[in-house]
């Protein structure tokens, strides 16, 4: 009985110390950990028409992820931004990280640039949202 | 950063600058003003100056709108991030800094006459430039691209990328036209 109890303790203890679940940490903004908001790095509004509020580890330049919000701070998508001249050089990127979100459908558009990553590149974006929500991000 | 930012170049010196914002009434002469918009397609895939091109007397105030997207005008010049010189020598260069919100704009009075070759910092590798003329063709952007290799002083300057350089239109197209836009192709999708 007494290893029972010791051997409970040390589970509830060693839930309590566990890194929150990654998708339950990330689905809502803002994700924690090294993620920041975009728009406190570099001059860019907080809300972005077309993708949303954004969040990324300043490490993982240029490519990211970076994480999306809606209005509301639920997730909508990860983005990935790969320059031109990687993708010229046949640069890989490997191991890059994920929400854990079951995605919906995935978009691959070409971006002429912004503050941050201020050269031509392709926004790999990831959504866990349909479509028709997407398109709501618009404004 | 401040939505709405001004600028004099000297030339004929900053109180003929500063007539423009005077009073109309007590001006026998007034400066005008031209607004050139800085766009974007939703995606932000295409940017552009509109127009790319322009051909003003001296002393008119230059202003840039933005419409959509996140953009800058900045002038070439080494202070500018050791670009090339393809301003005035007499010029002050500008750099507006990041303009972020739909209406942000940033003047600029220019006064010495000559070519003015300008980009979108975030852009310029896309091809987002443009080109003023005041009054004659005259100085270091009426002149090749590349004008400046060999020259002293000028191991840290920038080459204009090739998107700028196909971008820009030539300074007969511009007195011959006054007012260039882009071509429909690229703004394709305008908002």
């Amino acid at each position: 009985m007494k290893r029972l109890t010791l051997t409970a303790m040390t589970i509830g203890l060693g839930l309590l110390f566990m890194p929150p679940d990654t998708a339950t940490a990330q689905s809502k903004a803002p994700p924690g950990g090294a993620y920041k908001e975009v728009s406190t790095l570099v001059p860019l509004p907080d809300f972005i028409p077309g993708l949303g509020t954004l969040y990324v580890d300043p490490t993982t330049l240029p490519a990211g992820p970076f994480l999306a919000y809606d209005h509301q701070g639920n997730l909508v998508s990860s983005i990935y931004m790969i320059p031109l001249k990687d993708m010229n050089a046949h640069k890989g990127f490997g191991a890059l990280k994920v929400a854990q979100e079951r995605a919906d459908h995935v978009d691959i558009i070409f971006n002429a640039g912004h503050p941050g990553v201020a050269e031509p590149h392709y926004h790999m974006i990831v959504w866990y949202i349909s479509p028709q929500r997407a398109s709501q991000l618009a404004k | 950063m401040g939505r709405s930012r001004r600028e004099f170049l000297r030339a004929g010196g900053l109180a003929l600058a500063g007539l423009a914002f005077a009073p109309s009434r007590t001006l026998r002469w007034a400066p005008t003003l031209e607004v050139i918009e800085m766009r974007s397609d939703a995606l932000g895939s295409r940017v552009w100056f509109d127009p790319l091109g322009l051909h003003v007397e001296p002393g008119t105030t230059i202003r840039w709108v933005v419409r959509e997207n996140v953009h800058t005008t900045t002038a070439y010049h080494p202070r500018n991030d050791h670009h090339s010189l393809r301003i005035p020598e007499r010029s002050t260069p500008w750099d507006s800094g990041y303009l972020v919100r739909p209406g942000a704009h940033f003047d600029v009075t220019l006064i010495e006459p000559g070519v003015y070759d300008y980009y979108c910092a975030p852009h310029e590798a896309a091809g987002m430039v443009g080109r003023i003329v005041v009054g004659k063709p005259l100085g270091p952007g009426s002149k090749p691209f590349d004008y400046w290799v060999g020259k002293p002083g000028t191991r840290d300057w920038r080459h204009v990328p090739d998107a700028a350089r196909a971008a820009f239109p030539t300074v007969q197209r511009i007195l011959a036209e006054r007012r260039v836009r882009p071509a429909p192709s690229r703004m394709q999708d305008e908002n």
